[in-house]
């Protein structure tokens, strides 16, 4: 197994442990998850559907992130939500909202909000880094993947 | 290189189970309770609803537990919603 490929599995199992973490944190405490989704400063007809959305997407992401054949697509959608996560993040910070609410219900419930922010830029980079990885593996030219056969 | 690869996923996805489910919290037995300055009083209504809990280095809410109030959502405080002036839509007016 090359350094690359370990950095892509060890990427993959990251990103897989934080959105199968999450979803079933949310799962398990539904209530307070829905509660905490009202508390954002969101208009609450979102809540119905983002309780469902947000962690049925996060464990479909972690089962596209499993397979060889269906990764690429995981770290785009990794990367995607990660972004949307970490914009969310910042317009709070930047208080671009009436009021702050709390990160009080996050999956990681100590993280104040700029280390939220900071978690979610790293996993952005995560998501990054498997997508460089991923595509050289992918689109590897024929000559390099072929080279014993050429000898 | 197959059974590397499925170790470290397997770890991961074992890891993430069981650190959600340690990490539950207890379902709550007794209600919700805030600080309104002078005393306790018990939390009606829902979150996001009737109140928020916004960042502050207060405690938003507290469990009762043998006598005893423990701070539940910290590092934040209890604001009804009329108070707040949010982006959540108004209350109907009843005719």
């Amino acid at each position: 197994m090359s350094k690359k490929q370990v950095l892509v599995e060890c990427a993959c199992a990251l990103l897989i442990g934080l959105f199968l973490y999450a979803s079933i944190s949310k799962f398990l405490d539904f209530k307070t998850f829905t509660d905490q989704m009202n508390n954002q400063p969101l208009p609450n007809s979102w809540t119905p559907f983002l309780v469902w959305a947000i962690p049925l997407l996060e464990i479909a992401i972690s089962i596209t992130l499993l397979f060889e054949y269906t990764r690429l697509i995981g770290f785009y959608a990794s990367l995607v939500l990660m972004i949307v996560f970490t914009i969310y993040t910042g317009i709070v910070l930047l208080h671009f909202f009436p009021y702050i609410p709390c990160s009080c219900g996050g999956v990681i419930r100590n993280l104040t909000w700029s280390q939220h922010l900071a978690l979610n830029l790293f996993y952005v980079a995560l998501s990054i880094l498997g997508i460089v990885l991923q595509h050289r593996k992918s689109f590897k030219p024929i000559f390099i993947t072929n080279k014993h056969s050429l000898v | 290189m197959k059974k590397i690869k499925w170790t470290i996923l397997t770890f991961a996805i074992l890891l993430s189970v069981g650190g959600a489910f340690a990490s539950r919290p207890h379902a709550l037995l007794s209600g919700l309770y805030y600080y309104n300055g002078t005393g306790y009083m018990p939390v009606v209504g829902q979150e996001g609803v009737t109140y928020v809990c916004e960042s502050s280095p207060l405690t938003c809410t507290y469990t009762l537990s043998g006598g005893v109030y423990t701070p539940y959502q910290t590092a934040a405080s209890y604001t009804p919603i009329q108070a707040t002036p949010s982006t959540k839509p108004a209350p109907k007016k009843e005719k």
